[in-house]
């Protein structure tokens, strides 16, 4: 690894994830230096540990965060908003692995489904056609299956009753990906051995990963300089409204200030937001890139619930690829429905450990245990669909609960929205009638977990006053100033975001590169 | 012990399970003052209704005596704290028949990760009829529930394409 010097002054990128893992190597391809700062620490494929609570302990963001609003995870998990990770990699150390792309029509969001009322929608200021070589070359960087010669990953038990019952209620468009674990060797790492773990750390390399490609060849480039266990804390700017360095607090708490040229933000759609607003100034008296008062808003977790179904003969739902299976005729915008937007089903199963946390928390008795009973026999699914994006929704600073560096820690208010109760409904009676089609003796909706999917909050946009970054990710207030994850998100779309981030990061690196050579930037 | 098989009732469980889950909750609640003065409390408070001891009610009535206090902070402390505990122990997955990690095994590759036989093999790939993907509107054709007979030859068609 290369030692930049705090003086020096390099691209800085704050975040290690989808979105900063891809972005620097990306950028340091290109000879440009990068430093990231990554908050957690450096873990490596051999140390993860294939236990759900161990691996969860080992990897999860734990940090305090606080909740409000109806969303039920105020009650059952009010410090655990959203289930992330904190190490270099970010979340694509723990993400499932589907990759299934946005349609065109999701970008423009607004136009297509016009106003709804309580949602703050907005058309992106891109297009499908923009984004599409970018897609592309993400796919082909993940090596996602069913796409650019990659083989399909076989069918598991749990794909076997999922696909079968997606056949007789009528769907057609299923299969066991896109999804960015190796079938075949690929890219240097190896195909899936079907051990099981996909929430927690791959130990074998087959999943993507950016700790398992971009990080290690940024790395190899001699331009990264990669600082685990540094938190930024603050973005500095001079006295034009430049961002100028990067305020980090090391493993011990020591300050440091890291020079910077150009400033990349990078830390989930909560940090993300969080960084911005600790770094208000007199100049940006809101929060830094926040004229527009949008940043922390329209945070959006999509729409999600699960279905466990019990059968008179094993399944053993947990061997295998656990998301390596995705029904896409639920996939379309069909106001006959009773709600705007689209939704997947894609295949999903817990150990006993995360299913009896998480099933129905709070609950207990024989209906609990049922669930539990039965695990053997017990097949799963994943609704995860697109939610309407609300100002209220929104992320701000908690000034009453500090973090151990004495600042505010984030919280975060969530309401659903009736267009997101409808379309988990419908989700869960899809899948019902799926599971019902092959057999199913009984089945359990359980609702949203922790989020995963966690978006909006610097949203793109191509008046500065209805968001915080343009279409390249760039803050309409700071010129030097990007965000680079699924904070930028416009509306959230169906689809799993990871794919869609690695994306937007590469066409960002192009175009920061492109700046930096007309001296632009 | 007898408050967690009551309020988390599974046949298949050794007793050692049980055990090991009321010393785990013991031993936390141990860490903190209020968290064993609300285990203790909320113990001696069982046996004092006028229902009798708890130990002595059957399975239902016992049920039901943990459902009036479901909203304390004793049994709050106790089911949080035996689901994080009960369900990670070794002996609970085996009994409810999971098998945990598996790649110093190999994974599940050559142990049993597709071994459903109960249903045919379906289509990995993605659809290559000659239905249109829908994007806005509704699907050409009905979804619901299944129409005919599992093996019927047109979803056996369907599903082995």
């Amino acid at each position: 690894m290369t030692a930049i010097d705090h003086d020096e002054e390099a691209v800085v990128i704050i975040g290690s994830g989808a979105g900063g893992g891809t972005l620097a190597y990306e950028l340091t391809a290109r000879g440009i230096k990068v430093v990231v700062l990554e908050a957690g620490p450096h873990i490596t494929n051999d140390e993860y540990v294939n236990d759900e609570w161990a691996a969860f302990s080992q990897m999860a963001w734990l940090d305090p965060r606080t909740t409000s609003g109806s969303w039920r995870i105020a009650r059952d998990f009010p410090n655990l908003p959203a289930w992330i990770v904190k190490a270099v990699g970010g979340s694509t150390t723990h993400w499932s692995g589907a990759t299934p792309r946005f349609l065109a029509h999701e970008f423009q969001a607004r136009s297509t489904y016009g106003a709804i009322d309580g949602a703050n929608l907005l058309d992106w200021p891109l297009t499908l056609a923009e984004l599409a070589p970018y897609y592309d070359r993400a796919e082909i960087a993940m090596g996602s299956t069913h796409r650019h010669g990659r083989a399909a990953l076989p069918a598991n038990n749990n794909y076997k009753v999922f696909a079968n019952g997606a056949a007789r209620v009528g769907y057609n468009f299923y299969a066991t990906g896109p999804y960015a674990t190796n079938a075949e060797p690929y890219d240097g790492r190896p195909a899936s051995v079907q051990d099981g773990f996909n929430f927690q750390g791959d130990k074998s390399g087959a999943k993507w990963s950016t700790l398992v490609r971009e990080i290690p060849r940024a790395g190899a480039t001699g331009h990264l300089d990669l600082r685990p266990l540094s938190q930024a804390v603050q973005i500095t700017h001079d006295q034009t409204g430049r961002a100028d360095a990067v305020l980090y607090l090391d493993a011990a708490g020591g300050l440091h200030r890291q020079r910077a040229r150009i400033v990349c933000v990078a830390g989930n759609s909560i940090e993300t937001p969080r960084l911005l607003l600790l770094s208000a100034s007199s100049l940006f008296p809101d929060g830094l890139a926040n004229s527009s008062g949008q940043v922390g808003r329209n945070y959006m977790r999509h729409t999600t619930g699960s279905v466990y179904a019990q059968f008179p003969d094993p399944v053993h739902s947990y061997r295998g690829e656990t998301m390596a299976g995705i029904i896409a005729d639920e996939a379309r915008h069909d106001e006959r429905r009773g709600f705007a937007g689209r939704y997947y089903l894609e295949t999903l199963s817990l150990g006993p450990a995360f299913l009896a946390a998480f099933a129905d928390p709070g609950s207990w008795g024989r209906d609990f245990t049922s669930i539990l009973d039965g695990y053997a026999h017990t097949a799963g699914l994943w609704i995860v669909g697109e939610d309407m994006p609300q100002e209220t929704n929104r992320i701000t600073l908690n000034g009453s609960v500090t973090d151990a560096a004495g600042l505010p820690v984030a919280n975060v208010n969530f309401d659903d929205h009736p267009n997101d109760v409808a379309m988990r409904d419908h989700g869960y009676r899809q899948a019902e009638l799926l599971y019902d089609a092959v057999g199913s003796i009984s089945a359990h909706r359980t609702p949203p977990y922790p989020s995963t999917h966690n978006l909006g909050t610097s949203r793109m946009s191509a008046r500065p006053e209805d968001g915080v970054v343009n279409k390249f990710g760039r803050a309409h207030d700071v010129p030097n100033l990007f965000v680079s994850d699924g904070s930028v998100f416009t509306t959230g779309a169906a689809a799993n975001p990871t794919l869609t981030i690695v994306a937007l990061a590469i066409r960002q690196a192009d175009h920061i590169a492109e700046q930096l050579a007309n001296r632009s930037l | 012990m007898r408050v967690i098989r009551v309020a988390f009732p599974h046949a298949q469980l050794p007793d050692t399970a049980y055990e090991k889950t009321a010393d785990a909750l013991i031993a936390l609640a141990e860490k903190s003052p209020r968290h064993f003065l609300a285990l203790s409390s909320g113990l001696a408070s069982l046996d004092t209704l006028p229902a009798g001891a708890f130990l002595d009610l059957n399975a239902m009535d016992a049920t039901a005596r943990l459902r009036a206090i479901e909203h304390t902070e004793f049994f709050a402390f106790v089911r949080a704290n035996t689901v994080l505990t009960l369900y990670n122990l070794p002996e609970v997955w085996e009994a409810l028949g999971y098998e945990g990690a598996s790649f110093d095994k190999g994974g599940y590759l050559t142990r049993g990760f597709n071994d459903l036989d109960w249903l045919p093999e379906p289509r990995i790939e993605e659809y290559t009829g000659e239905l249109n993907h829908v994007e806005i509107g509704p699907l050409t054709r009905q979804v619901g529930a299944a129409s005919g007979p599992a093996e019927s030859a047109s979803t056996r068609d369907e599903v082995t394409k």
